[in-house]
């Protein structure tokens, strides 16, 4: 059996079987070269299908095929994708596995290896999200953006992403989610609903439209008992307009460059995936210059000190003071706010292993920004 | 830090399992308090109210694991994480029509797990009371 018919065996099946149902609209299926169903359900002929390679060694071992009606939905050719590359991801570490459990087979016990294999799930869940989330920001003039990510030993399902809007004025798009599970399962969920997310703000008409749709999506096509907490924004950067729609994740706050008060943004709704809709609404806010706007996950306020102690947003708030040299210093830029609160998170839970991902998203708009027309003198003589 | 449950039987209009959490319900523990529930409807037990009194916080794979309780007690094969994708939100289907099942309820949540009850919209799912001889009355 080669590596790829050994993976489809072993975890592929069940990962593809709920495109398998019969009112599932897409079906999905794994086929090695041949042609041969590996995982998934039989394709019909007369279908439209989408396909992605599945490479091993750099020669095309197989492929992932997602067929269908004509597709009305390009979000989840998107995610397919994305679970393409999820699946390349499985089979490399597969494969890397194999070959050590192979070496190690005679010296080990088959408790042992079971621990090891639980322990490899992790590392692979760890590695898959990292993979998903490395993103280089987009540059946004007039604006600071500072983020910080760091996934748990046992994968939590934190992920965000920032990207400029292919519209007028190409605002600037920030998601920020949390998969409510770990492991393997997670880190597939987080690697198919990025890109859905991503492509729904791309669709919609504002965010909470965005959110709507991801949601059913994941509700009709993906069926995983897993949630996703979410927030999405999108900022116009010559007014700095902040629309914002919240599934159920901890609100944002705003830090007011004149030193007053931080307050939160308060727009709640239903989680992602557990409800057929949602009935979000959005909440507008604007960002001043000099203001920053913090997004952030419950590994910041969870995480948890050898004592037992929870971080908590006083300790939040705290560390955003600490960076803004006092309330009425006013002071404080993205980075160093996320800066204070990773260090401020990292000595409070100084011994214990982080039991969720910790993911911090600032964006501060710049206090003054000198008015110059490129290519003119600054005065005529 | 650890989850502790035990079980009580309660009588309202309908024989009530009363399942007390004492602790805090994170990833660490929350596919064993689904089998806890498990292990109480293959026993007989239709009717479960969730005593949070002394549950001290909840993480958001709390919410998972109260998810899955209600597709237990509604005789529903519960979702199996690892096995990922296989799941049916006919409950989410049933809440976005206006009906709230009743099989599971909950009482005494403190501020800290209200909180994230609400902030998720979980609260859509449950009839929550304040204290254990309320919600048995409401059953």
């Amino acid at each position: 059996m080669d590596r790829l018919t050994a993976l489809a065996a072993e975890r592929l099946a069940s990962v593809l079987a709920p495109f398998a149902g019969p009112d599932s609209r897409l079906a999905v299926r794994l086929e090695d070269r041949a042609g041969v169903l590996l995982a998934g359900t039989p394709g019909n002929a007369t279908e439209r299908a989408v396909s992605h390679d599945i490479r091993l060694d750099g020669r095309v071992a197989g492929r992932l095929v997602a067929a269908g009606p004509p597709s009305d939905v390009p979000e989840i050719q998107a995610a397919i994708g994305a679970l393409a590359a999820a699946i390349q991801a499985l089979l490399a570490e597969s494969t890397a596995r194999h070959a050590a459990e192979s070496a190690l087979a005679s010296a080990n016990t088959a408790a042992d290896a079971r621990t090891r294999r639980l322990d490899d799930e992790l590392v692979l869940g760890r590695r898959l999200q990292r993979s998903f989330v490395a993103i280089v920001p987009p540059d946004v003039p007039g604006y600071d953006l500072a983020t910080h990510y760091e996934p748990a030993t046992e994968v939590g399902g934190d992920f965000f992403d920032l990207f400029r809007l292919a519209r007028r004025g190409r605002p600037l798009s920030v998601v920020v989610a949390d998969v409510t599970g770990k492991g393997v399962a997670a880190a597939l969920l987080m690697a198919f609903a990025r890109p859905l997310l991503h492509a729904a703000v791309d669709h919609a008409s504002g965010p909470a439209d965005a959110l709507e749709r991801t949601n059913r999506v994941l509700v009709e096509e993906r069926r995983s008992p897993l949630f996703i907490t979410a927030l999405c924004a999108t900022l116009a950067l010559p007014t700095g307009r902040l629309r914002l729609a919240n599934a159920g994740h901890e609100p944002p706050w705003i830090i007011p460059g004149d030193g007053s008060p931080i307050r939160s943004i308060e727009a709640e709704g239903p989680l992602l995936g557990a409800f057929g809709s949602l009935g979000l609404f959005e909440t507008e806010t604007e960002l001043g210059a000099g203001d920053v706007v913090l997004f952030y996950t419950d590994g910041v306020t969870d995480a948890r000190a050898a004592s037992g102690e929870r971080f908590e947003e006083d300790r939040l708030l705290a560390a955003i003071e600490a960076a803004r040299g006092g309330v009425q210093a006013g002071r404080g830029t993205a980075a160093e706010i996320v800066e204070s609160i990773r260090a401020a998170v990292t000595a409070f839970q100084a011994g214990v292993a982080p039991a969720d991902d910790v993911t911090i998203v600032a964006i501060g708009r710049r206090a003054l920004a000198p008015r110059r027309r490129p290519g003119r003198p600054l005065a005529s003589s | 830090m650890a989850l502790e449950t035990s079980v009580e039987q309660a009588m309202g209009r309908v024989p009530i399992t009363v399942l007390t959490l004492d602790g805090e319900l994170d990833a660490s523990n929350f596919t064993a308090l689904v089998e806890t529930v498990r292990d109480l409807y293959a026993a007989g037990s239709r009717h479960l109210l969730l005593d949070l009194t002394n549950l001290r916080f909840m993480a958001s794979s709390g919410l998972v694991a109260l998810h899955s309780i209600v597709r237990l007690m509604h005789g529903e094969p519960p979702p199996d994480p690892e096995a990922g994708w296989g799941a049916l939100h006919s409950l989410g289907q049933d809440v976005a029509e206006g009906s709230t099942q009743t099989e599971v309820q909950l009482c005494g949540a403190q501020p800290a797990v209200e909180r994230v009850l609400a902030r998720t919209g979980l609260t859509r799912l449950f009839l929550t009371h304040p204290d254990r001889a309320a919600a048995v009355a409401a059953f």
